[in-house]
């Protein structure tokens, strides 16, 4: 009965604007328009699925249609260089920290690889031999040198190998988990999307070539990277100093992966198929690629999205990023 | 590198570009002074809901946790001490052992997944199915009303006052009623022989959907394969049915099946049961004719196969 609510919603708007006595043409477009002017022409039947005999009525879902900017950056001048809406269902989550907990838990249990493994006194190698008689000693009696009350005898309850420790979370509540972590990013402003495959460092060609060729010494290259990447990095309050930063770039990018190989107290790289939520939360900012963030919402959307259709539109939920503006 | 913009710079460039909008509502014009700046970070601070985990019982940890003396295993016996088999009795002979056991499990019972007509109006009602469109397998996997593949798919007569929808519908099976009650809504169904695999492949669009059984016979090979080479790719056929009891169901016109057609006049969908032909006896005058022309009046007799499924 999911139409039942829109449906007696818009009766409810109905209902409003003609207690306001508004002018202006309701949403429902039941009423005749004065200012439309009447064809002679015979009308041609309305396309659409006439055959089910009350669709007719049926009222559009009320859609929002609400926005929210974000710039796109070159990297790593920070220029602004375009400017696009999003949609608030995709950056502009409402906070929610049991979702997060929920969906890192879950990452967390699924990571784990479950192979800490120690021996029981079966497994310690050594002969079974009784240490000394049963009486006499004056000692304790003792049976084997592997019984778990000895030092350096086996393990009496400790982990065995191959434990599964994954868990299950709703498909719909990770989904949700991955944009309310986006959405918190982009509301601190730390969130910062750079152009299209766009995340790379740049570092001079010769400078390169000197190091392929072996001409430049290990030690040298190192200093030079960190030194750069430090600059590079610090002056746009990506370095250390404001918290680490996380790169996710679509490929790896030999120049930045090298770079930040060498300086990884400023922030770490990754693809985009190397994060999860609690790599988004964990740095002082996220740098990511326009596209990383298209596909990371794509992915990500499944509970705004229909995979049947309904009078044969499939809602495939709301456009992820329209051009706004462009320089130059 | 000179960076030409801070990214405090560039992060302001993207407030300043919200467009002021009048304030609509309460809620958007409290939104400005709940901006509130904590050092914590996020990760520190994530939790789930209150109540979302109950609290572990510890027993045997005093008395005042309600739990303490006996831990709840009340006194004395296999029950405080180690564990008793649910299905002991408590000394009594087990049922099991007095009375036997009761029934099987058919193994070979086909597993349908089974769905109502009912069903099928409220999902054309909301425009998940197609009306103009003949209702298969892949129909009802696009609307999401089949989600697992079981052995086939049974239409029931569930909510049939419902049903309003002129629906053309091929499945595994039908009931009675629910052929009555799509026929009576001017509908149409045929039942079709299907396996999992072949809905599979039907789903998956490497198979055409149809209600025609395969032909068979050395003369259909060469239509079969010119109109094979026709198409743009290799399509694999949908299977019929092998086992007897499979054959007389889609045989019956009562089942709406799509081999009923194969039936001659008077036969039985039964392969197992023959009825037997109807002989017009003669009369006493045409025997008397026969008698006088000294040889039977009809000829020699031919034979006449009733029961030909194939050629």
């Amino acid at each position: 009965m999911a139409g039942k609510t829109p449906r007696s919603l818009a009766e409810a708007m109905k209902a409003l604007s003609l207690a306001s006595g508004s002018t202006r043409p309701t949403i429902l477009g039941k009423f005749p328009n004065p200012c439309a002017a009447k064809t002679m022409a015979t009308e041609a039947p309305r396309p659409g699925n006439s055959h089910i005999p009350y669709s007719e009525e049926r009222i559009p879902l009320w859609r929002p249609d609400a926005k929210v900017p974000l710039t796109i950056h070159s990297f790593p001048s920070l220029e602004p260089k375009s400017l696009e809406y999003w949609s608030v269902q995709h950056l502009h989550v409402p906070m929610r920290k049991d979702l997060l907990h929920l969906a890192i838990v879950y990452e967390g249990d699924n990571t784990r690889q479950g192979t800490a493994h120690v021996k029981n006194a079966w497994e310690v190698a050594g002969s079974h031999r009784k240490l000394y008689r049963q009486k006499g000693t004056g000692m304790a009696r003792a049976g084997w040198k592997q019984s778990p009350i000895r030092k350096g005898g086996g393990k009496a309850h400790g982990p065995r190998k191959n434990r599964d420790f994954t868990t299950q979370l709703t498909r719909k509540v990770y989904d949700q988990a991955w944009r309310i972590a986006l959405s918190y990013r982009y509301r601190r402003g730390e969130l910062i999307v750079v152009e299209e495959n766009g995340l790379e460092l740049p570092v001079r060609q010769d400078f390169v070539d000197l190091c392929k060729a072996g001409t430049m010494r290990p030690e040298l290259e190192e200093s030079f990277y960190k030194r750069y990447v430090a600059e590079v990095l610090n002056a746009q309050a990506l370095g250390k100093a404001a918290g680490r930063t996380l790169f996710v770039a679509k490929n790896r990018r030999d120049l930045l992966w090298r770079g930040l190989g060498f300086a990884g107290e400023h922030g770490e790289v990754a693809t985009i198929d190397e994060i999860d939520v609690k790599d988004l939360l964990e740095k002082g900012k996220v740098v990511m690629e326009r596209n990383v963030l298209k596909e990371l919402i794509a992915r990500h959307q499944c509970d705004l999205v229909n995979q049947f259709a309904i009078h044969g539109w499939v809602n495939k939920g709301p456009p992820i990023g329209q051009l706004a503006l462009k320089a130059d | 590198m000179p960076p030409r913009l801070s990214i405090l710079q560039a992060t302001r460039f993207s407030r300043a570009a919200v467009e002021p909008s009048p304030a609509t509502s309460l809620t958007a014009l409290f939104a400005g002074l709940s901006i509130q700046f904590r050092s914590a970070h996020i990760l520190a601070s994530l939790s789930d809901n209150k109540g979302a985990y109950n609290k572990r019982i510890r027993k045997g940890r005093g008395p005042s946790s309600g739990k303490g003396k006996t831990s709840g295993r009340g006194h004395k016996g296999q029950r405080q001490h180690g564990h008793v088999h649910p299905w002991f009795q408590g000394g009594q002979t087990p049922l099991i052992r007095s009375k036997g056991q009761k029934g099987f499990i058919n193994l070979h019972k086909l597993d349908m997944t089974e769905i109502n007509v009912g069903t099928i109006q409220k999902y054309i009602d909301e425009g998940r199915l197609d009306v103009k469109k003949q209702i298969t397998v892949k129909e009802l996997w696009d609307a999401k009303l089949l989600t697992r593949l079981r052995d086939g798919v049974k239409l029931l007569a569930g909510g049939m006052e419902e049903l309003k929808a002129p629906i053309d519908i091929m499945v595994s099976r039908a009931s009675t009623q629910a052929i009555a009650a799509v026929e009576a809504a001017g509908g149409k169904v045929v039942t079709r022989y299907y396996t999992k695999d072949s809905m599979a492949r039907l789903i998956k669009g490497l198979s055409i959907s149809t209600d025609k059984p395969l032909p068979v016979g050395r003369r259909h090979v060469a239509k079969v394969l010119e109109e094979h080479r026709a198409r743009d790719k290799f399509y694999y056929r949908l299977p019929d049915p092998t086992g007897r009891k499979d054959i007389e169901y889609y045989r019956d016109p009562a089942h709406r099946g799509y081999m009923s057609h194969l039936l001659q006049a008077g036969e039985s969908p039964s392969l197992f049961y023959k009825v037997p032909p109807q002989i017009k006896k003669r009369t006493i005058a045409e025997e008397k004719a026969a008698a006088k022309l000294g040889r039977d009046a009809s000829g020699p007799k031919k034979r006449v196969d009733t029961m030909r499924l194939w050629e």
